[in-house]
């Protein structure tokens, strides 16, 4: 209960072929699975053109590890994050609340659409009723 | 059209309207011929409706440069809520993703 979900995505060196990309991501996996995470997720996204210039790289290669565990991995990954080369942004987001809530919010609304959609039909329903009695 | 006395209604009325559009639920219609007046682009202003309400998206993800870019003009600011109807609750959703998305270079801080 207590284990969180967290999406990771970080900018490798665009200068870093496919292995190295690959190898890379493994060792950031590595961090993770060191600190108990597990990995739910991985999504390569390839080399994109950044919207500004980051540590003089103006493209970069973009990796997404979703990751599940308790809250004392993060501060050991990005830790170990920032000190690796390659890495040149990172970001953490926990997302698991989140999407949570959303879920919550889109079962409401498929619960009420369904009520409606009941509604709409009794109606009809009961003036057909209606006008047998009347007759 | 209208008379002197008439216009200057008009400009009263107008600027009640921009005010109402400020608050992003203008009353339909509206004078929008005053100079100082409300309606600056529209003579029949469309009430607004949240994109994300009616697309019933309750994530705003930070990953979906798509999304986000349409709020975010040429030169990198976050438009306001004014400009496109966005409701409270997702509009500040939209601009938590829109600083994650800048940090990881989806999108600028600001143009170049």
């Amino acid at each position: 209960m207590s284990d969180r979900v967290y999406e990771i995505l970080f900018i490798a060196d665009p200068n870093l072929g496919e292995p190295e990309v690959d190898a890379l991501t493994a060792q950031v996996q590595g961090y993770v699975e060191k600190e108990g995470g597990r990995i739910q997720k991985v999504e390569k996204w390839g080399k994109k053109r950044l919207a500004y210039v980051v540590r003089k790289h103006r493209e970069g290669t973009y990796v997404l590890l979703v990751v599940e565990g308790a809250a004392s991995i993060v501060r050991e990954v990005e830790r170990r994050m920032r000190v690796t080369d390659g890495v040149i942004r990172h970001l953490t987001v926990r997302v698991d609340e989140d999407l949570r809530r959303a879920e919550t919010h889109r079962r409401k609304r498929a619960a009420q659409e369904e009520k409606k959609r009941a509604r709409g039909s009794a109606k009809p329903a009961r003036a057909a009723v209606e006008e047998e009695v009347s007759e | 059209m209208s008379t002197t006395g008439m216009g200057g209604g008009g400009r009263f009325g107008g600027g009640g309207g921009g005010r109402g559009a400020g608050g992003g639920r203008p009353p339909a219609g509206g004078r929008g011929g005053a100079k100082d007046g409300g309606g600056k682009r529209y003579f029949f202003r469309r009430r607004k409706v949240c994109k994300f309400c009616v697309d019933k998206i309750d994530y705003v993800d930070y990953k979906d440069v798509k999304l986000l870019g349409p709020f975010v003009p040429e030169r990198g600011k976050v438009l306001p809520r004014r400009m496109f109807g966005t409701c409270a609750e997702h509009q500040r959703k939209l601009t938590l993703a829109i600083k994650r998305a800048r940090h990881i270079a989806l999108l600028p801080y600001a143009s170049e």
